[in-house]
């Protein structure tokens, strides 16, 4: 089994799939550093407002970042089933981002992923580096870069 | 064990002595006659150059050799201390001081000759003497004939295990013959470790070491005095080896004979005896490199206003960084014990338990206050090359100019430091350029015409103030206002209402440069606003304040330490945050009905002050009060000679906290400078008075 994951692992990447509104979005697992549930945020005053605060993740501060009001929809509501999925980017550092519920991991091959959905920026969709097709399900595949950049979105 | 371990000592110390040297040649450019400098600057080259050579830098050892050459002319009296040959000099520490730098990036020197240099240098020599250069005749070292006879062969006397006893006859029934080596460093020698690794490296050409005095591991951790002892066992002549020891530069004897095992033998069985036997005998000394170390011991006295060494260690500051962060991290456990013990229904009401959070209360932040002190280091690293940049600028600019510094021993947190060098020098700089006048207009207002920037250092509670003032023009307010609508950084209607205050801080929006025009020294844009950017990023501030015809001052405020501080913790509805102790001047009970309005903004009349109020729950974005009660608790913080009254809900009481970084996503307007981590796991802001004032 173990052996079968390496020898895809060449052709394909594993996707953290991840349900926000009605969409299911998928972020890259090399960028996932942890997925925890939902905590009590420190709420930091006259920051970007997409940002809800930060948090305690074991002795580091991590700041949380409101997905939904990043990419204009509307505001979280927290239930039994959001996570904050805990996302390591080089040199800029680590960020959670909230999500209404992480559903699977899956695997996607090259060619199971359509890039062609990129459009107009500031348009939700300029933080989606694609469409991945998994069985009959669509996974917007999250450009984690564009998600985290804060130069045109303050 | 090779010399490139000796690298960052070597780099280390030839820092010290370039920045020794240069403050020496400004000495010496005041005080031409000076011996004690002149000493002092000798001293300090031969030791670069003995650290060049030692390390294979010959371009560095070439060039300081050159340079030394120089001051043996001066202190031979042969050429008069001009500023053209103080030119020359200080050219030849920029060339060491590259140099230096591709040591440090590359391990190497560079390939960088600096013949024009060179030849800048002696030709000057030639110049002043009238004749062609020569190079200085080495002497006969006299006084070291003398030390000579008191160097003993304590080869004799070191007392052998039996094992070692067992591999001399070893060697000796191999058909090879054992010496005994006392090798004598030189007093002045820097790196004696790598010396003595230098020794037996080429001994070991020959024969095999057998024994060392002390051991290797000693050796190499520089633990001996000036000389050390080993046996070797080899089949060559005893000359050889002798020969080959005495190449290593920087030894001033080796004294070798072979060594017969019986002498051991007979030591034990009779102590009294006399002396062992001896087969072969050499002596040699080592003639001094140049007539330089003849003068040594004269120059070792006059300078003896230098501080002797401390006892002091090396250390890496990632390791001390690391240790900050453990430490950090037992106080965050620390303050959650104390709020576990705190919380009621626990079972922590034991007296004894108290006693002990209380005990480890005080060992923690006693253990901060230490690290702390240890990352501690005076600001005089970056200050002392200074009077040397003023000086490139006065002549640059064609101004006499003179820089007094003090409170170069105040000091503060090694990465603060390290950080500070660029904007102060910025500061210096405009200064130079901008602030004071040309020596006609100087004269014209009755100043003295040579033109004064001070550099002030000192702590004040929390903080390390840096003043950089100057008694020259100071701002005028009006051309910059001219300016700033030139550039449309402002309209005229603008200009109109704004205070002086006001108008002074343009001078830190980005690109906005007063520069009439472009100079070498400024001018250029990147301005006033980068020297406020890198302060601020260490947590810092920056002020200005500045009277027309007599001066400016621009006041720059750093925090003490970057990781932990003592807080107060306050309540703004159910929010938490930290105001730092050491801005809090102190915490009132302002009945509503004491509030005063001056230009429709709310102040209190306290102790014959005027103290503007902020309403901490308006500035932070919180829902205000339904109701307002009686009273507003208020804490007074104090930035400079300014005050403010902060006003909050509740108060919380004093805590240790350990400051973290929001991050690099979270933009906000500065009021909140970090987070930190309660006791129970959560999660307060840390407030920036010096922000909110």
């Amino acid at each position: 089994m173990e052996n079968a994951i390496e020898v895809s692992e060449r052709y394909t990447k594993q996707y953290i799939v991840v349900k926000i509104g009605n969409e299911q979005y998928g972020l890259d697992i090399s960028y996932v550093d942890n997925i925890v549930r939902m905590q009590s945020i420190t709420r930091v005053p006259k920051a970007q407002t997409y940002f809800k605060g930060i948090i305690n993740l074991r002795g580091e501060i991590v700041p949380v970042m409101s997905i939904r009001l990043k990419m204009g929809l509307a505001d979280d509501e927290f239930t039994d089933a959001s996570r904050i999925i805990i996302l390591k980017i080089e040199e800029q550092g680590i960020i959670g981002i909230i999500v209404d519920e992480v559903k699977e991991v899956v695997e996607l091959a090259a060619e199971d992923i359509d890039h062609s959905t990129k459009t107009a920026k500031n348009d939700k969709n300029s933080f989606i580096s694609g469409v991945g097709k998994h069985g009959d399900e669509l996974i917007s595949l999250f450009d984690i870069s564009a998600v985290v950049d804060e130069s045109e979105n303050v | 064990m090779d010399v490139s371990q000796y690298l960052e000592i070597f780099i280390d110390e030839t820092s010290e002595h370039l920045q020794n040297l240069s403050d020496c040649i400004m000495t010496l450019e005041k005080e031409p006659d000076n011996k004690d400098t002149i000493n002092e600057i000798f001293r300090a080259a031969h030791s670069l150059k003995g650290m060049a050579g030692t390390m294979g830098f010959k371009r560095m050892q070439h060039l300081t050799h050159d340079m030394e050459d120089m001051f043996q002319e001066v202190r031979g009296e042969k050429i008069k201390v001009t500023s053209k040959m103080i030119d020359i000099l200080f050219e030849c520490l920029d060339a060491l001081d590259k140099y230096l730098e591709n040591v440090k990036e590359t391990s190497e020197e560079g390939s960088e000759d600096n013949e024009a240099i060179i030849k800048e240098l002696n030709d000057f020599i030639a110049a002043a003497e009238g004749k062609a250069v020569e190079e200085a005749a080495p002497d006969k070292e006299e006084p070291a004939k003398a030390e000579i006879v008191a160097r003993e062969k304590k080869f004799l006397e070191a007392e052998l295990t039996n094992a070692e006893k067992e591999a001399i006859k070893n060697a000796v029934n191999t058909d090879n013959r054992v010496y005994g080596f006392t090798v004598y460093i030189h007093p002045d020698c820097l790196l004696k470790a790598a010396r003595a690794f230098l020794v037996f490296k080429a001994v070991e050409d020959y024969g095999e070491i057998i024994i060392y005095r002390p051991s290797s591991q000693d050796i190499e951790d520089e633990k001996f005095d000036l000389d050390f002892t080993f046996f070797v066992s080899s089949a060559e002549s005893l000359d050889k080896i002798i020969a080959a020891a005495n190449a290593v530069s920087e030894i001033d004897a080796v004294i070798a004979e072979e060594v017969k095992l019986d002498i051991y033998d007979k030591a034990e069985e009779n102590a009294a005896e006399e002396l062992p036997e001896v087969v072969e005998q050499a002596e040699v000394s080592v003639p001094s490199a140049d007539a330089a170390k003849k003068n040594q011991p004269s120059a070792k006295k006059t300078t003896t206003n230098k501080p002797v060494t401390s006892r002091t260690v090396r250390v890496d500051i990632e390791k001390l960084d690391a240790l900050m962060n453990q430490v950090s991290e037992l106080i965050i456990a620390k303050n959650s014990l104390v709020s576990i013990s705190t919380t009621e229904g626990g079972n922590f009401q034991n007296q004894a338990f108290h006693e002990q959070i209380e005990y480890l209360e005080r060992i923690t932040t006693n253990l901060h206050e230490s690290v702390m002190k240890v990352r501690m280091v005076p600001i005089e690293s970056v200050v002392n090359k200074f009077p040397r940049m003023v000086r490139d600028l006065s002549r640059k600019l064609n101004k006499s100019m003179e820089l007094y510094m003090s409170g170069e021993d105040t000091e503060l947190d090694r990465t603060v430091v390290d950080q500070i060098g660029d904007p102060l020098q910025h500061l210096l700089r405009n200064s130079a350029d901008h602030g004071l006048e040309s020596a006609e207009i100087r004269r014209m207002r009755g100043k003295p015409a040579k033109g004064a920037i001070y550099l002030n250092a000192f702590q004040e509670g929390n903080n390390v103030i840096i003043e950089v003032s100057d008694d020259g023009n100071g701002i005028d307010t009006e051309k910059v206002k001219e300016k700033a609508i030139e550039r449309g950084v402002i309209t005229q209607e603008q200009a109109e209402v704004m205070t002086q205050k006001e108008i002074i801080n343009l001078l830190f929006m980005p690109s906005f440069s007063m520069a009439k025009k472009i100079t070498d020294v400024s001018g250029r844009g990147v301005g006033l606003d980068v020297v406020r950017s890198n302060i601020e990023a260490l947590g810092g501030d920056v002020e200005v304040s500045s009277v027309l015809g007599e001066g400016s001052k621009f006041t720059v405020r750093l925090p003490l330490t970057l990781a932990i501080i003592q807080a107060l913790m306050v309540e703004i509805r159910d929010e938490k945050y930290a105001i730092a102790l050491g801005s809090i001047q102190t915490i009132e009970d302002i009945p509503v009905k004491d509030i005063r309005y001056v230009e429709a903004k709310e102040v209190i009349h306290l102790r014959d002050m005027v103290i503007p109020l902020i309403r901490m729950d308006k500035i932070l974005d919180i829902d205000p009060l339904e109701e307002e009660p009686e009273s507003l608790t208020v804490v007074i913080v104090k930035k400079g000679d300014k005050f403010a009254g902060l006003v909050v809900d509740n108060l919380m009481g004093q805590q240790e906290i350990v400051i973290k970084s929001l991050g690099k996503f979270i933009k906000n307007n500065k009021i909140i400078s970090g987070a930190t981590i309660l006791g129970d796991g959560e999660v307060a802001l840390i407030l920036d008075v010096n922000a909110l004032i």
